[in-house]
Parts: structure tokens; sequence; C-alpha cells
């Protein structure tokens, strides 16, 4: 039998990691319900929300024991919510210890070394794809997979100086609209509408969207609130970084 | 640009995507594979706001299952799946309005980006319910949980 810290710790891990990396608060809620189950706990009340996680677990007819998890930042990283939602899978059916699953998670947690360049080329080419795909040309596609890959370059190092995501956003959008226009003086011909639409694809908070809409359908209404929002103000903030430069260009900056 | 080459890039950009997004790499496939079917269906319906919301009920099912067969989470699928659908064109022509001071023209691309956005997460959303509900009835007969 593990000890009980051990059980909240791994149950908790489980839950923030998956908020941490773009996953649903009913998602993060269902794996702590599940975990506990599985590790013999006999009553759970969680309440997960975009910023942080509350639990308390019922032990015995008057003992319960509680915790609060702040969750600060929130990206996305498909990979770890499937190992983790793999982990809390094996817990519930009893495969896996609390204290197992805890080393798992810890493993999981543990930054990772990411492939700066892999990054860098499939940003370029998810750009430079769209941008065929909404009906630009060869020339079209060249700039913007030098957008894609730039802007890609400078978001990383703006997440590691904790620069708040809507300001990259903002950033992005801009930095997004320069190169294209500055593109267009290099190459003769170049279409920008779907060179900048293309590029910002990859920038417009699509999952934060449609977990938003989740969260509330389901009856989360103060994640789901909370998750729109964020999801519009990223893209005006990304629209006014567009505004911005694109007024600024017709202004007189070129 | 002739259709066939539009619908290739949907497919390398929806897979591209996913590969920025850390998906696991056996579900780049399908997510690549179903995102150049529902644009498909959205191209076929001519872009409308109609067309948002069923080629996102194609593609959101289309995961849903996938998520089944596979034993993952659906939200690995769909993430990189939808992204083609998402309107960035109207958003930067609405931006464009804005700037040139073409207010009424900005209100109303702006509003059908908007509700091609709604039409979206709508579809994604009701595809999560309504599989849920159903498979959960056949899990017990299967053994299986999702």
């Amino acid at each position: 039998m593990d000890s009980i810290i051990t059980t909240l710790d791994a149950v908790c891990l489980a839950s923030q990691l998956i908020l941490e990396n773009g996953g649903e608060t009913y998602r993060a809620e269902e794996t702590v319900e599940r975990m506990c189950q599985g590790l013999g706990i006999p009553g759970v009340d969680v309440l997960a929300l975009p910023t942080g996680l509350m639990l308390t677990l019922t032990l015995e007819e008057d003992k319960t024991i509680s915790r609060i998890v702040r969750v600060h930042s929130r990206s996305t990283d498909l990979n770890r919510i499937d190992e983790c939602n793999d982990i809390s899978r094996k817990v519930a059916a009893g495969q896996m210890t609390a204290a197992e699953a805890l080393n798992a998670l810890r493993e999981i947690k543990r930054p990772r070394k990411d492939k700066r360049a892999l990054l860098i080329a499939a940003s370029a080419v998810t750009a430079a794809s769209f941008t065929v795909m909404l009906g630009g040309g060869w020339t079209e596609f060249g700039v913007s997979f030098f957008c894609g890959a730039l802007v890609q370059w400078v978001l990383t190092p703006l997440g590691k100086m904790k620069v708040p995501p809507l300001i990259s956003s903002m950033i992005a959008g801009a930095l997004t609209t320069l190169l294209a226009l500055l593109g267009t003086m290099v190459v003769d011909n170049v279409n920008i509408e779907p060179v900048i639409s293309g590029a910002i694809m990859p920038l417009l908070p699509g999952l934060a969207t449609t977990n938003a809409m989740r969260d509330t359908i389901r009856g989360d209404l103060v994640s789901g609130g909370a998750r729109l929002g964020e999801a519009i103000l990223s893209v005006m903030m990304l629209a006014a970084g567009i505004g911005l430069m694109l007024s600024m260009w017709g202004g007189g900056l070129k | 640009m002739s259709w066939w080459i539009q619908l290739l890039a949907c497919g390398v950009a929806a897979a591209s995507f996913s590969v920025l997004l850390h998906q696991p790499r056996s579900t780049i496939l399908v997510s690549s594979v179903v995102s150049i079917l529902g644009y498909s269906v959205f191209l076929l319906l001519k872009q409308s706001t109609l067309a948002y919301f069923l080629a996102s009920l194609l593609i959101g099912l289309c995961c849903e299952l996938a998520a089944r067969l596979m034993k993952r989470v659906a939200t690995l699928f769909v993430t990189g799946a939808i992204i083609p659908l998402v309107p960035g064109i109207g958003l930067y022509r609405t931006m464009r309005f804005v700037v040139d001071g073409e207010y009424s023209r900005a209100v109303q691309t702006g509003a059908a980006t908007l509700l091609g956005i709604c039409g979206i997460a709508m579809a994604i959303t009701i595809s999560s319910v309504l599989f849920s509900a159903f498979w959960r009835q056949n899990a017990k007969k299967r053994g299986a949980s999702c």
C-alpha cells in the first residue's frame, strides 16, 4: 500500500501536466477520478480550472486531505498529454502503483531538449503549405516559408524569456506582416494576402477555442469562459500586430 | 493552382503543424488524411458557414473514431486535423479593411470569420459529446474505455 502522500503527489502531478500542456479541464478532472478509483481511494472531489486545480480526497469517515495546485504556464505539447493519459489508464486498471506512476510522471515533466531545427522547419513548411492551400503560387510559397521559419526562430527565445503569450502573439503577427511586406520589395509580383494569412495560421488559437466550447457545453462554465476570453484576446492581439504593421507600412515606413 | 495541389498542401500543412505541437508520431498520418477529407468537403460546399460546420463535423467524427480504435485521446487527432479550416484569411481581410478605414466591410468579413470559428467549435464539441454518449453504452460490452 502506497502512502497517501505519494498517491496525492501522483494524482496532482498527472492533472497538472494535463492542464499545462493544453488538455481540457474535464480531462484533468477525469484523470484524477480515474486514478483515485484505481488506487482505492473511497471518495474524491476535484475542481480543475485552466489556472489551477483543487482536490480533496476522503480516506475514511472523518479524515480528508486536500491540496491546491497552481498552473502558471500553458502551452501545447500533445505528446505529454498522450503519455499522461497512458499512465492514468494503467493506474486505473491497477497495473501501476502510485509510486511507479509518480516516477513515470516526473520523467514526463522533465524539460526535454527541443529539437529546435525541427520545429523551425515544421513551422516553415506549415506556413508555406497553408499559403499554397489558400491560393498562393510558388513565389508566395517561398516568401511564406521564410516568414514561418523566422517567426518560430524568434518565438522560441521569447517563450524562454517568459514574455507573456499575448504579447508574443502580437509580436508574431507584426513580424509576419513585416516579413511579408519586405518580401514584396525583394521579389516582384507577390500577392501578400495568401502569404500573411497562411503564415498566421499556426499562430491562431484553434485548440483553445475548441476547448473553450467543449468546456462550456459540458457545463464547466468557469473554465469555458476563461479559455474563451484567452482565445479572443490572443486573436485580437495577433490582429492588432498585423494591423499595426500594415498601417505603419502604409503610413510611410516603406 | 489546381484543386489537387491545394489538397496536397492541406495534408502537408496539417502534418507539419502536428509536428509543431509535438503530436505523437503514430497519429500524424491520421490527422493529415482526415484534414484532407475535411478540406475537400469544405471546398465542395463552396466555403460557406455551413461548410465550416459540416466539414468540422466530419473531421470531429473521424478523429473520435480513430481515437477509439487506436486507444488514444481524441484531442491528439483533432488539433492537427482541424487547423486547415480555421479562417486565417478572413482574419487578415478584416484587419486589412480596418486599416483601410472600410469599417462596414470589416464588420461584414469579421462577422463571417467569427461565425466560421463558432461553426468549427460547435461541430467539434457536438461530435465529441455525441461520440462519448454513444460509445459508453457499447464500451461495457467490449470492456474498453476512453
